[in-house]
């Protein structure tokens, strides 16, 4: 076999993790808003319009209602004073679809919950996210050969995390919920026409 | 005046619903006529998943069936098929088991009482619920890795012996227990819209309460001086002091009454069986199992086969959930899979009697009984 | 004597015969006599339903039903035989309210027929569903999906299109 040489000043260097608050800021990419504000006497924002939605997108997900089974019950405890998902700015539970951006699927979809599992979907507003949680919503998980079970909750609504575990530890929860702040992080007009980065 | 009926549907997505329950309500204003109840939006076959699998690979699928306590779920199957394939169980095991089934009852009660105190619309008891359910989940933790789903029974014994330190941390826990069930009653039990909200709601006499085929607590509540612990003592509960937690009021505060006092009680034999847990093998090494390895540590060494075949035959067994009564109808044709296992889930049947409770009451206190009858949906729906 | 015996004594005429289940009193009953020795067991005493158990064995049905006592704290099982080809039998509904659903249940996933049941419908399957799955010729293989109607009815089909985002 071929030894590989890798060109190691190619290899863009990774990402450092931010630490101070004032690195956290900067990382979401507000400061230079804030910086430009204020070269300018406050008169003046400059940033770019993703940047700006983006963070006040990610910032204050609002999560639906609507746990199915096991996993459920985890939400509940992620919720809780232990491990409180307070910390992202999205502990308002909404009781309607109307009001939430985020969606848990967090348990078992059967035959006869996913075309109410869908319809729920539906119904929320734009933009929103699905988190699909555990191995039941994920691809039937310990219940994929029964004959009332729906193979994976990505077969009626699009999702765009998936948790493994049954059920994931309210680690795992949270981790997946990183993952989908990361993911508005990119999203907008400027990620998808190729000018943001 | 003369008003119209109104047709009202709640759930399957409703937040007090403890899941995804429907009820299909006939309103005169805001009085209830009539309730319907629409389930299985959780129906996931576990009965028909029993008949293709073996024995041993059965055990994780009852723990998710009442999810909140799978300990005693997957204590009650294990229990019928060891009656069927006549299998004893060590003393150490027994100890081990009626340790973690208890501490279960304390957990399903903790999350009984945060959740119905939220469906009431307050927050503060959920919060302190958790954080105690958090407490006892190390626990869990320690003994087999898992927080929910533990599936730590296995036909003969249980999977794990206790790790190292678990009793001293086991003694913690029930101590910082006592003094947080003092501080629930001084939260919850006084509270003026608490009582109004509770008492002489969902009202159930005895002999209705029996008909309607409730049990557990449920039924406790209503003044049936009965626990399976004690009329059918299994396991070590015949060694064990402790008594069984009745009311006499039959209504929903008898019932929330009945689980506080159940905390203490099982915090009680918690202490009991820290106290006095004996030494010895944590799974039979009889007739089905496998002899210890000489100079090896038996209890890690023995170990039940995974594929066994109990003789032909029939069982039912019932155990004394945190729910109620959970019984398992094993039918083993001789085979590696058990031939039909049928679930009588303490859940599904207390539910009969809600429509009977709430008629002519209102919507809140549709609320307020359904959130003291103490069901999960995945014990309901199967 | 056990409660079983007791049974049989009390009338000979629909105990077929008498056993032991474990350790749990056990008398097989004949199909046309079950609402009688249902309610005669009741007068025993045994004020408690547990379960139904509906047992498809191929050649032959049988529904299991667990009693027990809180006076006289004390077990029995009756048990009743039935045809494979359209299995029916007397609901004991009208005695134990639980029955209902019981019934309902055992009707949803066994297939039978409980007569006189004031509400003979599923339970945890859809209306429509295409047979019984604890039977054990059940299909597996054909997948049954259910959409949602304009009332919120359920309706179950074999083709999910219109649920599924890809086939």
């Amino acid at each position: 076999m071929d030894s590989v040489t890798i060109d190691t000043t190619k290899i863009k260097p990774a990402k450092k993790k931010p630490e101070t608050a004032l690195e956290k800021l900067n990382d979401t990419g507000l400061i230079n808003t804030l910086l430009a504000a204020r070269e300018r006497e406050g008169m003046i924002l400059f940033s770019t319009v993703d940047q700006f939605i983006n963070w006040g997108r990610f910032s204050s997900l609002w999560p639906v209602t609507s746990g199915l089974a096991c996993c459920a019950i985890e939400m509940m405890a992620v919720t809780m004073a232990h491990h409180d998902l307070a910390r992202f700015g999205m502990e308002a539970f909404r009781a309607s679809p109307r009001q939430a951006d985020l969606m848990f699927v967090a348990g078992t979809v059967t035959k006869r919950m996913a075309p109410r599992v869908k319809q729920l979907y539906e119904m929320m507003a734009e933009p929103k996210w699905v988190i699909s949680i555990g191995s039941c919503a994920n691809t039937g998980g310990p219940y994929i050969e029964s004959y009332s079970v729906l193979k994976g909750v990505d077969n009626i609504i699009p999702v765009d995390v998936y948790v493994p575990g049954c059920p994931p530890r309210p680690e795992a929860w949270l981790y997946g919920i990183i993952q989908l702040r990361e993911k508005i992080k990119s999203q907008g007009y400027g990620a998808k026409w190729g000018l943001n980065k | 005046m003369e008003t119209d009926e109104l047709l009202l549907n709640m759930g399957p997505v409703h937040p007090a619903t403890h899941g995804v329950l429907r009820f299909k309500l006939r309103m005169d204003g805001e009085i209830i006529r009539d309730c319907e109840i629409v389930m299985g939006y959780l129906h996931r076959g576990t009965e028909k998943l029993g008949e293709m699998k073996t024995y041993l690979q059965f055990i994780p699928y009852t723990d998710r069936l009442d999810y909140l306590s799978a300990m005693p779920n997957n204590y009650a199957y294990v229990k019928a098929v060891e009656e069927l394939a006549d299998i004893e169980v060590p003393l150490r095991a027994e100890y081990i088991r009626v340790l973690t089934l208890e501490l279960n009852r304390i957990i399903n009660h903790l999350v009984f009482m945060g959740s119905l105190i939220l469906d009431l619309g307050a927050n503060t008891a959920i919060m302190w619920g958790f954080r105690e359910r958090e407490k006892a989940l190390q626990l869990y933790e320690m003994l087999c890795g898992a927080r929910m789903t533990f599936s730590y029974m296995r036909i003969g014994g249980v999977r794990e012996d206790l790790p190292e330190g678990f009793i001293p941390k086991l003694n913690d826990f029930i101590k910082d227990m006592e003094k947080r069930i003092v501080d629930y009653e001084q939260l919850i039990n006084g509270n003026e819209i608490f009582l109004l909200r509770m008492k002489n709601i969902g009202v159930i006499n005895a002999d209705e309460a029996i008909n309607y085929g409730m049990t557990g607590p449920s039924l406790r509540g209503s003044g049936v001086n009965y626990d399976i612990r004690k009329l059918e003592p299994y396991s070590i509960y015949p060694d064990i002091d402790f008594k069984a937690c009745v009311r006499k009021e039959c209504d929903s505060y008898a019932r929330y009454l009945v689980r506080m006092d159940e905390m203490k009680e099982s915090l009680h034999i918690l202490r009991q069986v820290a106290d006095t847990m004996p030494a010895g093998d944590i799974i039979t090494t009889q007739k089905y199992g496998i002899a210890p390895m000489t100079g090896a540590p038996s209890a890690v060494m023995t170990y039940f086969p995974r594929i066994f075949t109990p003789p032909v035959g029939e069982v039912y067994t019932r155990t004394e959930a945190p729910k109620g009564e959970l019984g398992f109808y094993v039918v083993s044709d001789g085979t590696t899979k058990p031939y039909r296992v049928k679930i009588r889930s303490p859940s599904f049947c207390n539910l009969v009697a809600l429509p009977k409770m709430i008629v002519g009451l209102k919507i809140p206190d549709l609320i307020a009984a359904f959130g003291t009858i103490d069901i999960v949906l995945g014990d309901v729906d199967r | 004597m056990n409660a079983a015996e007791e049974l049989k004594q009390a009338m000979p005429a629909a105990v077929v015969s008498t056993g032991m289940l474990i350790d749990k009193p056990l008398a097989i009953i004949k199909k046309e006599e079950i609402l009688k020795a249902a309610g005669k067991v009741k007068e025993m005493g045994f004020d408690n339903l547990s379960v139904i158990t509906g047992i498809d064995y191929r050649d032959r049905f049988e529904v299991i039903y667990n009693f027990f006592s809180y006076k006289k704290k004390e077990n029995l099982v009756l048990k009743v035989v039935l045809d494979h080809e359209a299995p029916s039998v007397d609901s004991v509904a009208s005695i134990w309210k639980v029955a209902d659903w019981l019934e309902r249940e055992t009707y949803d996933l066994v297939g039978i027929k409980f007569t006189g049941h004031p509400n003979l419908v599923r339970i945890l399957l859809p209306d429509g569903w295409n047979g019984h799955p604890l039977r054990k010729d059940y299909d597996m293989e054909t997948e049954q999906f259910v959409t949602m109607g304009e009332d919120g009815e359920d309706i179950v089909s074999t083709d999910g299109s219109n649920l599924l985002r890809r086939r």
